[in-house]
């Protein structure tokens, strides 16, 4: 091996560490991303503090009708209040960029959550959209379920209805409740990836 | 910001359908009416490709045709990242089955870019047709048939709308055949050519995927510069992942990052190729695993591997590098006596050590290199002047020693009783070593497979291979060191041991020949003729001067500093007058057109159904010039490549080259040579073929590569 080739190895393990951070996003099974955010009450939220604990992070944007359809019926509210119930650790994460639907301001939130008697352990605000790109957050709703080990154990769709229409709501199967009451039971989740509806996270460009 | 009002939408309807069944109590059975809906961003109407329908019965088209503001869009089957597709419930009269309208008909879309995210419909104005059949005794009844469709949509810009509407269209009914509708027959016409269609005759595409990448090799029988691929699949690729097109002289190659959502990926791919003039064509094909590895060849256990090495570093000790020293050793046995066992067995032991030693020494500088990212194969080491210049030396001066020049210091000539002096240890030890120094450029063949198999495991088994080599090397001397009984059968001592051990610098001496010839290919033929040889004559002058005022302090000086001088020389030759051959160059005189070896160029034949050969080979590698000349080189097997349309390619790896490295160690192989022939299929395993060749297997081995798979 000639000397000019002794910095390869430097750039091998560069390279390498450029690939996985680019290349894999957040994959059911794997360790859920740690990120570090802001929430409405200007408290700093990670995800690494809630170890221990099932996480659920919910993808919100107040102007998308098909967040409306969980909101307005108070589906949301009583997922929200029935887990959190349960020992779970609720965050809502607006990563709407300023200026793009749903995007709000601390205060505006917190008005938006007393309107609407949302009871999330926090929302996070993420108006550059570092968060919603680290989980690869496709639409509002998009839900992830993380379990107490920090492992990925479910993201998708909030239910079984891609519609806007709230009487669909009482005949879906919701996927993050049904994946918290297996993994609470020690089972494994059956539904672990669905493809998320709704409309498209508004980030910036 | 537009908000969503559905009531406003459906009360808009109910107005609409109101005045429509008050608009159409007077109308005339004999006239078309339809009635359109419009919603926020988008107006949506039916149409029908005829003006009338024969109540006997006949096949016609519906279409739902879409009007989208400017900016706004409506989604494919697939609406990508987010986003969902239109749907319809039809409401028929009693005549006319539900069964009779096919399914909803969706044109090639085009991708649409959401910052990071990607959905994949359509923009301004589309048709999505349905065929109708109607049964030629369908006996639909009344004088028109009025058609009813519920519509669901979401359309979107920045932000989505949900949407929905009823739309109708009411055809009177005739008895004479249908009349084409002129109006919307440009609109049908273009929703034809809009749809994707099934691939032209001829036409393949082949999917494979390898851990990260979805790979689509696209023969439509012209080059295609840019082309786009859309999935049926909501969990293929990485949707807004760049679609890397790479042009084939009849097609295209395209590489897409996956999905990485941890959803099982489908078996198989149903996509869409879409071209610049906006054609799709829809196709399903098989998933494989992209196959550029062989599969861990007949995965070897890992104890038929150990046996292997074991048996292969007993082999070695018969190579013409080896056997000398270890004569040498077992002559000093023979002179040995039964009192001096207790000795023999702990210099047997030390031997032992000393190649254990060293084969550790080389299995961690390995590992070294191979965790720092380096790619290295066995026989790298000739890819260095100054490691075959260092061993010609060493050899040369082994020779002189042997032929009787002089005695050197080592135990290696010291025939006589020196084991039992203090520093025989040592000497044995440095035997050892020797004897795994001078094994290296005499790895037989069989050893590249365990050597090879080494290089690309686990830590622990490269390093247990090698232990097991090392101790195989190491068996014959200890064995006759712990049964000295054994030595007993070896003649007696007597003048014969000098001959004997004169006559052993031959092959010693032809080893070196052979070095020389290897040092010219890899430092070019100025240094190989003028340093080397000077180096030589260096090295004996410090060998004269050694035998001729032995164990004298001026002596030992000046051989030293010749020998400095002389393991220089080549090396600073080799810096400054390197004109390395190349195994390529060199054969492509002989008629056949060997290419020089590029991944990028094998993907390109591969993609092109081209069965491939590479011969990988390196100047310096004794047995692929053999195989090259006495076997690939012969008129049949030149004339059965040049009639199979094989491409050829030549991996020279003469010197140091990553690239090749790396396709080696894909094969699993990590030495020369190497001959493996691709089939013509880009999802079949390449197949290996043996490292010693003979016209036979290469004949074979053409025809079953020239097989359509």
């Amino acid at each position: 091996m000639s000397l000019k080739n002794a910095y390869r190895p430097f750039l091998v393990a560069v390279s390498a560490l450029l690939l996985v951070s680019t290349a894999f996003a957040v994959r059911v099974g794997d360790p859920a991303p740690n990120f570090l955010g802001t929430d409405s009450n200007g408290h700093t939220q990670t995800l690494s503090q809630y170890k221990g604990k099932y996480v659920v992070l919910e993808w919100h944007n107040n102007g998308c009708p098909y967040t409306q359809k969980h909101y307005n019926s108070g589906n949301m509210q009583r997922l929200q209040r029935e887990w959190t119930a349960r020992g779970v650790v609720w965050l809502t994460v607006i990563s709407s960029a300023k200026g793009q639907q749903g995007y709000m301001t601390a205060a505006e939130e917190n008005q938006y959550l007393t309107k609407m008697h949302a009871a999330p352990t926090a929302v996070l605000l993420d108006p550059s959209g570092t968060i919603g790109r680290l989980y690869d957050a496709k639409t509002t709703p998009n839900m992830y379920v993380i379990d107490p080990g920090g492992k990925l154990i479910y993201q998708g769709a909030i239910d079984d209805h891609p519609t806007t229409d709230v009487a669909d709501i009482p005949r879906s199967k919701n996927y993050v409740s049904a994946a918290l009451t297996e993994a609470m039971a020690g089972k494994p989740v059956t539904t672990a990836v669905t493809r998320p509806y709704g409309c498209s996270v508004k980030y910036a460009e | 910001m537009p908000r969503l009002r559905l009531s406003s939408v459906s009360h808009w309807f109910a107005a609409a359908m109101a005045a429509f069944v008050l608009a159409c109590i007077p109308c005339s059975a004999q006239m078309i009416s339809a009635h359109p809906v419009t919603a926020q961003h988008l107006k949506v109407e039916l149409l029908a490709d005829t003006t009338t329908v024969n109540s006997a019965g006949q096949n016609f088209q519906l279409g739902l045709h879409f009007h989208l503001d400017p900016g706004w869009h409506i989604y494919w089957i697939n609406a990508g990242d987010s986003g969902l597709p239109p749907t319809v419930q039809w409401k028929l009269p009693a005549s006319m089955p539900v069964s009779s309208i096919g399914p909803m008909q969706f044109p090639v879309p085009q991708r649409l870019p959401l910052g990071p995210l990607m959905d994949f419909g359509y923009e301004h104005d589309v048709l999505f047709p349905f065929a109708v059949q109607l049964h030629p005794t369908a006996a639909l009844t009344g004088s028109s048939l009025p058609i009813e469709a519920n519509v669901h949509w979401l359309v979107c810009s920045q932000v989505c709308i949900p949407g929905k509407g009823t739309v109708t269209l009411s055809l009177p009914l005739t008895s004479s055949p249908a009349q084409p509708n002129q109006q919307t027959a440009p609109l049908f016409q273009h929703a034809r050519q809009t749809l994707p269609r099934p691939l032209p005759a001829g036409a393949t595409v082949a999917t494979a995927q390898d851990a990260q990448n979805l790979l689509l090799t696209v023969h439509l029988g012209h080059s295609v510069s840019s082309a786009e691929f859309y999935p049926f699949d909501q969990y293929l690729i990485a949707n807004a992942a760049p679609q890397n097109v790479k042009p084939l002289p009849d097609g295209f190659r395209m590489t897409i990052l996956k999905d990485s959502s941890g959803a099982p990926i489908p078996k198989q791919v149903h996509g869409l190729i879409k071209l610049p003039d906006g054609t799709g064509y829809e196709f399903t094909a098989p998933l494989a695993f992209l196959k550029t590895t062989v599969a861990p060849a007949p995965r070897r256990g890992m104890l038929h591997v150990l046996l292997l090495a074991f048996l292969g570093g007993i082999i070695l000790n018969l190579m013409p590098c080896v056997f000398p020293v270890l004569f040498i050793k077992g002559l000093a046995l023979v002179q040995s006596s039964t009192e001096e066992r207790k000795r023999l067995r702990a210099h047997g032991l030390t031997y032992t050590l000393g190649i254990l030693v060293s084969f550790w020494i080389i299995v961690a500088v390995l590992l070294l290199l191979r965790a720092g990212g380096s790619h290295i194969g066995w026989g790298f080491q000739f890819q260095s002047p100054i490691f075959v210049s260092l061993i010609a030396l060493l050899l040369f001066f082994l020779g002189l020693s042997l032929a009787g020049q002089f005695e050197i210091g080592l135990s290696l000539t010291s025939a006589g009783g020196e084991l039992a002096q203090k520093g025989g240890y040592t000497g044995s030890f440095f035997t050892g070593v020797l004897a795994t120094v001078v094994a290296t450029p005499c790895a037989a063949p069989f050893l590249g497979v365990a050597i090879g198999y080494a290089l690309i495991q686990p830590a622990f088994v490269t390093f247990g291979i090698f232990t097991a080599l090392a101790l195989g090397l190491a068996l014959p001397y200890v064995l006759l060191t712990l049964q000295p009984a054994w030595t007993r059968l070896l003649p007696r001592p007597g003048a014969w041991m000098e001959y004997l051990k004169q006559a052993t610098s031959i092959p010693i001496f032809l080893t070196v020949i052979w070095l020389v010839w290897v040092f010219a290919q890899v430092a070019g033929l100025n240094a190989a003729t003028l340093a080397l040889p000077a180096a030589f004559l260096l090295t004996a002058i410090a060998g004269w001067a050694m035998g001729r005022w032995p164990a004298r302090a001026g002596s030992t000086i000046t051989a030293i500093i010749l020998l400095a001088l002389a393991i220089s020389l080549p090396i600073v030759a080799a810096k400054y007058f390197s004109t390395a051959a190349s195994a390529t160059e060199q054969k492509n005189a002989n008629g056949l057109q060997w290419e020089p070896y590029s991944a990028q160029k094998l993907a390109d034949y591969r993609a092109q159904g081209k069965p491939v050969f590479i011969d990988f080979t390196a100047a310096w590698c004794l047995s692929c010039q053999v195989n090259e000349r006495v076997v690939l080189d012969r008129d049949d097997v030149q004339q059965a490549f040049r009639t199979s349309g094989i491409a050829l390619m030549r991996a020279d790896w003469t010197n140091h080259d990553d690239a090749i490295t790396e396709a080696l160690a894909q094969l699993g192989r990590s030495s020369v040579p190497t001959y493996v022939f691709y089939p013509g299929d880009a999802t079949a395993a390449p197949d290996l073929l043996p490292e010693v060749l003979t016209p036979g297997i290469v004949l074979d081995a053409i025809h079953a590569a020239q097989k359509p798979q």
